[in-house]
């Protein structure tokens, strides 16, 4: 008998199933990657301190912990479905059918895309496809690389493409279209990739994170930014040019650039071509939550944590008796948010299930996440903060069915 | 070196270790891969972008999120359809086939050309 | 090019263009919008471009983003063989 069913071997879902392990629970993990980790797997940096945050390892070190205490974890296997049935939870998979009173979907977040004219190209691929080709696939997408999209994920995955020698030409805005909105605005860009601006080795953004705070000169800024881009870490970041098309048939062969007004919008006469293998799409990330939707959770649309997230508390409890959340799914974070997170709701779940001894854990753990939470040299979202206090607040006006 | 073979150094993963050598065909033409490896990295590393052609359009595609969400890298293996390339592991013997325009014969109206 | 052009399905090969053209014609929902032009109906379920006809809908009806999901999901979020459908196997 399964206590305990987790979807997601990333960093929340492991650390949650260690946890839940530790405690006595039986606990099973599924998978639909081929191997554990999650988002983990690609993730390779190096930290402020010098020393190199390596995912496949912190991967490796959290699936060994989960199995050494007896989880048992199941990669290869998709989940389609989650409902409530009389005893607990019925969850169907590509195995079979898997029942457990408590569920925790763990499944992280999705990539978003910017479209564009000729992305369906054979070579275009987001962002994160190209980052899990090169560190945990090592195989080159290629040889010459644009990234369409200015944010911080690209920034850091495209640090991770040139580390493998791939060549990354440089950083652009995608056109301004319908569904590109924000992404396609130099102003909004500049202000976000201003407030990462202490991380950049460019004088330019430090000097101009002084800026943030004053509109008209961060508007100043944006007009005066560079033709030619900034560089950093030997890529130029434009934010004054746009790629208005992908060009190629039956492979990406090059890229359609143009200026653009510091509003986005393409400057007439300005079009040029650059030749490229192969393009990423950056358009950041959003919580990855059909399971709790198909499962009947209520959500919260709530713009600082990405998007539409099932609505949870702190102790990541959903409305719904038995259905935990944790990791990306709440709130797009970073991975270290993401473990101390899995450890708040295996530790909730042990409370539900009567294996709880020391209460104060619990509460450590949740002071833990906030921790984190301040000392992240990212945020994915500068209110992040507010987000969280707002499904927090939400969750208490709602209240929890079934208990 | 080819635009997009494998990254044997990388200064922080290290080399990439000795893996056993697996062969399959790719729509009819025989080919290597490394054990471990997924059909859409090995067909990569051969060069090979396009894993298939939409069914109506017939514009070709090939991977886009390569963790499974897109559906963009569906490929036929062992006569099955559907699967993902992106997901699956390269078998020795394998016989994957790129997906190829299908007739619509009960469509009516559909999409103007 | 023109921006019209751009797939925004890539499942169904739906245009930008088409989805705007519906949209404006009949103001209505984003789950409307899907059933008139398919978009969102292929193989990923369409979680590549939900989010983008829930965005062409509300530009068209001037509607904010609310905290439901705007674009329903039913099982199963993954496609699965018919025989997997209802056989227990476990």
């Amino acid at each position: 008998m399964t206590d305990v069913l987790i979807v997601g071997a990333g960093p929340a879902g492991l650390s949650a199933a260690a946890t839940c392990a530790r405690h006595g629970l039986s606990v099973r993990v599924v998978d639909e990657f081929m191997k554990p980790g999650g988002r983990l797997l690609g993730q390779l940096h190096e930290e402020p301190d010098g020393t190199w945050w390596n995912g496949i390892e912190e991967a490796r070190r959290l699936y060994e912990q989960a199995v050494g205490l007896g989880a048992s974890v199941a990669c290869g296997v998709s989940v389609y479905d989650a409902a409530r049935g009389e005893e607990g939870w019925v969850v169907s998979t590509t195995e079979g059918i898997l029942e457990a009173p408590v569920l925790l979907l763990a499944t992280g977040a999705a990539e978003t895309a910017l479209p564009l004219p000729g992305w369906t190209i054979p070579g275009v691929m987001s962002i994160g496809a190209a980052q899990v080709m090169t560190n945990v696939h090592r195989v080159r997408v290629g040889e010459r690389g644009v990234i369409i999209g200015v944010n911080i994920l690209a920034v850091a995955i495209a640090r991770e493409l040139q580390l493998a020698g791939i060549h990354v030409d440089r950083m652009v805005l995608p056109p301004r279209n319908p569904v590109t909105q924000e992404a396609a605005s130099p102003y909004h860009v500049m202000q976000s990739l201003l407030r990462v601006a202490h991380l950049a080795p460019s004088a330019f953004i430090r000097y101009g994170s002084r800026l943030v705070k004053s509109d008209p000169l961060l508007r100043l800024a944006v007009r005066c930014y560079p033709a030619g881009g900034v560089k950093m870490w030997r890529m130029p970041i434009h934010l004054r040019t746009a790629a208005v098309e992908i060009l190629g048939t039956s492979k990406v062969e090059g890229v359609r650039l143009a200026r653009v007004s510091p509003d986005g919008e393409p400057l007439p006469g300005t079009e040029h071509d650059i030749p490229a293998d192969f393009v990423c799409i950056a358009g950041g990330l959003h919580p990855l939550a059909e399971l709790a939707a198909v499962a009947g959770c209520p959500f919260a649309y709530l713009p600082e944590l990405g998007g539409h997230v099932p609505l949870h508390n702190e102790r990541m409890e959903t409305p719904l008796a038995g259905l935990y959340v944790a990791g990306n799914i709440t709130g797009i974070e970073s991975a270290k948010v993401a473990m101390a997170q899995g450890a708040v709701a295996g530790l909730a779940i042990a409370e539900h299930l009567g294996r709880l001894r020391d209460r104060t854990a619990l509460a450590d753990a949740i002071a833990h996440v906030k921790r984190v939470r301040r000392s992240a040299t990212i945020q994915f979202h500068p209110e992040i903060g507010r987000g969280r206090a707002d499904v927090e607040r939400m969750f208490q006006e709602q209240g929890i069915s079934g208990k | 070196m080819s635009a997009t073979g494998r990254i044997e150094e990388h200064p922080i993963l290290g080399p990439l270790p000795e893996r056993s050598v697996v062969t399959f065909r790719f729509n009819g033409v025989p080919m290597q891969a490394y054990q471990g490896e997924t059909i859409a990295a090995a067909l990569l590393a051969a060069g090979i972008r396009t894993l298939r052609l939409h069914e109506e359009k017939g514009t070709p595609r090939g991977i886009y999120c390569n963790i499974g969400h897109c559906f963009e890298c569906r490929v036929t293996v062992n006569g099955r359809t559907g699967i993902r390339a992106c997901l699956t592991l390269v078998e020795e013997g394998m016989e994957i086939t790129a997906g190829e325009i299908l007739p619509t014969p009960l469509k009516k109206g559909g999409h103007p050309a | 090019m023109d921006q019209g052009n751009i797939v925004i399905c890539r499942c169904e090969e739906v245009t930008l263009k088409e989805l705007i053209a519906a949209a404006e014609t009949y103001r209505c929902s984003a789950r409307e919008l899907k059933l008139r032009t398919r978009a969102g109906m292929g193989c990923c379920g369409g979680r590549t471009c939900r989010r983008f006809i829930d965005m062409v809908a509300r530009q068209a009806t001037g509607e904010a983003p609310s905290h439901g999901i705007p674009l329903g999901y039913q099982p199963p979020v993954r496609p699965v063989a018919f025989g997997q459908l209802g056989g227990v196997i476990g």
